[in-house]
């Protein structure tokens, strides 16, 4: 029971700590892109919350970003090994094209989180843990408290300038 | 698919359909749209339709950008 | 009271006899974790649907739908453990992606051509 709560909290930080950095580094809160996203870090920072988080948050969830590439790639794993990783990064990538977006964080962030979840099945976490992992860690960035974790992600961005 | 996880489909599914019916914001009315849709889905993917499933994840999401047409830019 | 019976039994026979979408010998069932894995996603689900009902502002009840599209296409993912699962599953959080942009970029007031 503990070793099950230990695997699920290990796979859960390591789907969020490489979503986020890959955001970072493809610079989600940089700027708006899709209009949807302007309009949801508006209202975001209406609430108190941080501007650049705001618009990062409204990147997650008007396109396919390394969020969902990592929890489509679990998925993936889970289903059909490395191959099927590699077929959830097509996916994706097809994704991120019909919601205009002209970036590729999605597709990254699903290339490199196969190869995360296929080395956490040999370790011995299985890919379920990282498909729950993965829905937990955005849980605590878009379903707890907005205005906590759009600051926390304009922190992370103002390390990163 | 265990007994649990469907009575968990089949709550969402009816409080999606309860707020959706309450609600007077039209956007809010497609979100709660947007839970029943997703409420459905799970419980096609127990029977073993997967193909099913999939070509309605594309009809239903459509569907409702038909219905955002009807609702002009700016208005409550 | 003998007639209620038996047509009792031949709908208990009929419900056996009915294959569920494991009686294929291509797919076995999911494991015991992929259970319990299915289990907290609904959970999740159902967390995510109630802060959408009592947030007050539409727009920031956008990432809660998106929460609520991580955890479905998750159990949709756990629960076929074969190719055509992950196809489903990305099929279904590409359209919501699609669906909640459609709204925030409407409220919006649309794309300028």
């Amino acid at each position: 029971m503990i070793s099950l709560i230990l695997q699920i909290g290990f796979a859960a930080l390591c789907a969020w700590v490489l979503f986020i950095t890959i955001d970072m580094i493809w610079a989600l809160p940089r700027e708006g892109g899709v209009v949807g996203a302007k309009a949801i870090a508006a209202a975001v920072e209406k609430a108190g919350g941080d501007l650049r988080g705001g618009t990062m948050m409204g990147n997650i969830v008007s396109s396919p970003d390394a969020s969902a590439g990592t929890l489509l790639a679990a998925c993936g794993v889970y289903c059909f090994g490395i191959p099927g990783g590699l077929l959830a990064t097509v996916l994706v990538y097809i994704g991120n094209r019909i919601c205009s977006d002209p970036g590729y964080a999605g597709t990254t962030g699903c290339f490199l989180a196969t190869f995360m979840v296929y080395g956490g099945t040999k370790i011995g976490i299985p890919a379920e843990f990282f498909i729950i992992g993965m829905v937990i860690a955005i849980l605590t960035i878009q379903g707890i408290s907005h205005r906590h974790a759009s600051r926390l992600l304009g922190k992370i961005w103002r390390l990163r300038k | 698919m265990n007994i649990l996880l469907l009575i968990i489909i089949c709550i969402i599914t009816l409080i999606g359909a309860v707020y959706a019916g309450y609600v007077r914001d039209p956007y809010a009315k497609l979100i709660g749209i947007g839970v029943i849709g997703g409420g459905v889905m799970p419980l096609i993917i127990a029977r073993g339709y997967a193909d099913v499933a999939a070509a309605l994840a594309v009809i239903i999401p459509l569907s409702t950008v038909f219905v955002l047409q009807l609702c002009r830019k700016g208005e409550p | 009271m003998e007639a209620s019976e038996m047509s009792e039994d031949i709908l208990m026979s009929l419900l056996d006899n009915l294959p569920g979408p494991f009686a294929s010998p291509m797919l076995q069932p999911p494991a015991e974790s992929a259970e319990l894995a299915a289990i907290l996603c609904g959970m999740i689900a159902l967390y995510a649907v109630i802060r959408i009902i009592f947030e007050p502002d539409v727009m920031r009840k956008l990432p809660f739908l998106n929460v609520f599209s991580f955890s479905i296409a998750g159990i949709m993912a756990l629960m076929i453990p074969h190719p055509l699962g992950v196809i489903a599953a990305a099929a279904y959080f590409i359209g919501s992606t699609f669906e909640s942009n459609a709204i925030a970029s409407t409220w919006a007031g649309g794309v300028e051509p």
